[in-house]
């Protein structure tokens, strides 16, 4: 049984396509990345899974539970970091958190909230209203994990937090996915994809135009290639060759295609230096966004 | 129903609950202590008026029984001022307490803890009654209290009547403000037209009862069937459109309810 599995979501907003078609399926204990540009149906897939929409067609279950007809179960075993914090302004953080657990019916989640208030370093006690937005962040975080959920969905989850609380929140994600929970991560931070995700899925125009495993998509054949040609030689780029920009005689591209193929190329130019690199994982994403 | 979300409702509109409780207990006092006043000027007020034309005087919803006893004297002012302050907070109340969490992007964290959305809105509208029958309830103790201090023949059978009746018309209009609310956007402010809703209403029941011409108004108002003053020195509870109007309410209730389970929360 997979923690997460979406078949065929399509969701409309009127005319406008929110999600069409969308097939997800993410293993237990998997840390799964989404990733997309803005307006691609990240939102929308996440808020379908969480019973905020219902889709206009196709079905998604967490842990064997459909999102609509047994959305509650289904809830039950979820945590959730929005991207967006709006909590009342008129609680105290403590009195949030507690509230939270009265809806889970969670009766003692009191240590366990002091302590991730002391690792996040959060004054429970301050009103939400006066809190700063890295702040807000953490209490969500807290709130996220609080109920010890099996699968915890995050939306864009370090946006306001500081880089020693964000080394701490990945710290906390890899001691909970390590004891078996599953986590869905959507970020256009994809630096943080790469670090956390083992899989990850990128949607754009509301379809999933690619699932890879983070090592594939790291080594789709995409190279970035930066040859210093002599003087006066001439340049006929090979096929397969996109983004060239030229300053003089030094040339800088990215390749897709085969290896040696490139290798034989660079072979018959008049090299003066050249220089294979790895892409990074936002180049492979504009790859995919451009095509 | 989830306790623990019925009484987070109740708490977060306790601030309000309270400053309307004041508004109307304070006003239910001033009325009721300075009908000795107008009481001892009976017969010059009753002269005064008399000079008023009568379809102003039936608009105003003044007459006689005005000034010659307590519970004339507070029926006057019940069905003008204090079933509308308390239509108007509950009503606005009613309005707002599902689209609220949504204006305040509160949504997203309450409809996804494990909680079926029948059951919030089912909570909500239970704080929403307990609000309502609070402050109902208050003033009615406060009317009781007043007109025992104040006044010295109290017709405890009117003033039953007024008080089903007044019930039953906050009951109605948190009804229908609740079935509004689910057809506009949260964004809206909900306290104009709540006002414009009950003032309306009372206001067309008025201008029916002026003239003849225009007495077909009345029929599409609750005040036309459910009346707050004794005429002829009587009032009885007219239960059959007090049970068809609070049938009404809670069909509005309800038909807000099944819109809202189907909403989609969009952010």
């Amino acid at each position: 049984m997979s923690a997460i599995q979406i078949t065929g979501i399509t969701k409309f907003y009127g005319t406008h396509r929110g999600v069409e078609d969308v097939h997800l399926s993410v293993e237990r204990g998997e840390v799964f990345g989404f990733i997309g540009p803005n307006g691609a149906g990240k939102s929308t897939t996440i808020r379908t899974l969480l019973g905020l929409l219902t889709p206009d067609r196709g079905s998604a279950e967490i842990l064997g539970c459909d999102v609509v007809s047994q959305g509650v179960a289904a809830r039950a075993k979820v945590g959730y970091l929005p991207s967006e914090i709006a909590y009342y302004p008129e609680m105290t953080s403590r009195e949030l958190l507690e509230y939270h657990a009265g809806l889970y019916g969670i009766k003692d989640s009191g240590a366990r909230m002091e302590e991730l208030a002391t690792y996040f370093e959060l004054d429970l006690d301050r009103l939400i209203d006066d809190l700063s937005y890295g702040n807000k962040k953490k209490c969500a975080i807290i709130q996220a994990v609080l109920h010890d959920p099996e699968v915890l969905i995050l939306d864009e989850p370090t946006g306001g937090l500081d880089p020693l609380m964000q080394h701490r929140f990945f710290d906390l994600l890899e001691t909970l996915n390590a004891k078996g929970t599953t986590v869905f991560f959507s970020s256009h931070v994809l630096s943080e994809i790469q670090r956390m995700c083992s899989r990850a899925a990128v949607i754009r125009d509301g379809k999933i135009i690619a699932v890879e495993d983070i090592s594939t998509l790291l080594a789709k054949q995409m190279k970035k290639v930066r040859i210093v040609l002599e003087k006066g030689a001439n340049l006929v780029l090979p096929n397969g060759v996109q983004n060239p920009t030229s300053s003089g005689d030094k040339h800088t591209f990215d390749y897709v295609g085969s290896v040696q193929d490139l290798m034989s190329w660079l072979n018959e130019q008049s090299l003066l230096d050249v220089t294979i690199s790895e892409p990074d994982l936002e180049s492979i994403f504009m790859n995919y966004y451009q095509r | 129903m989830n306790t623990v979300l019925y009484l987070k409702e109740l708490k977060r509109n306790r601030k309000n609950v309270l400053i309307w409780s004041a508004i109307v207990i304070g006003f239910t006092f001033m009325i009721l202590a300075i009908f000795p006043s107008f009481a001892d000027m009976g017969e010059q007020i009753t002269l005064m008026m008399s000079k008023l034309p009568e379809e102003i005087a039936l608009a105003l919803g003044v007459d006689e029984a005005t000034w010659s006893s307590i519970i004339g004297f507070y029926g006057t002012y019940y069905g003008i001022y204090i079933t509308l302050l308390m239509g108007i907070f509950t009503a606005s109340t009613g309005a707002t307490i599902l689209g609220k969490e949504e204006r305040d992007g509160t949504a997203e964290f309450l409809l996804t803890r494990p909680i079926s959305r029948a059951r919030i809105v089912d909570s909500k509208y239970a704080a929403l009654v307990t609000l309502l029958v609070l402050i109902y309830a208050v003033q009615t103790i406060c009317a009781v209290v007043g007109m025992t201090v104040f006044g010295t023949e109290v017709d405890w059978e009117v003033f039953v009547a007024m008080h089903v009746h007044g019930f039953v018309l906050i009951s109605f209009f948190t009804g229908i403000a609740a079935l509004l609310g689910s057809f506009v956007s949260p964004k809206v402010n909900f306290m104009g037209p709540v006002v414009g809703l009950i003032f309306g209403s009372y206001f067309l029941d008025a201008i029916s009862k002026a003239t003849d011409a225009v007495s077909f108004l009345g029929y599409v108002t609750p005040y036309h069937y459910l009346k707050l003053r004794a005429e002829g020195g009587a009032l009885s509870v007219n239960w059959l459109a007090s049970v068809a109007l609070l049938g009404v309410a809670a069909g509005a209730l309800y038909a807000a309810r099944s819109r809202y389970l189907k909403r989609d929360i969009t952010g």
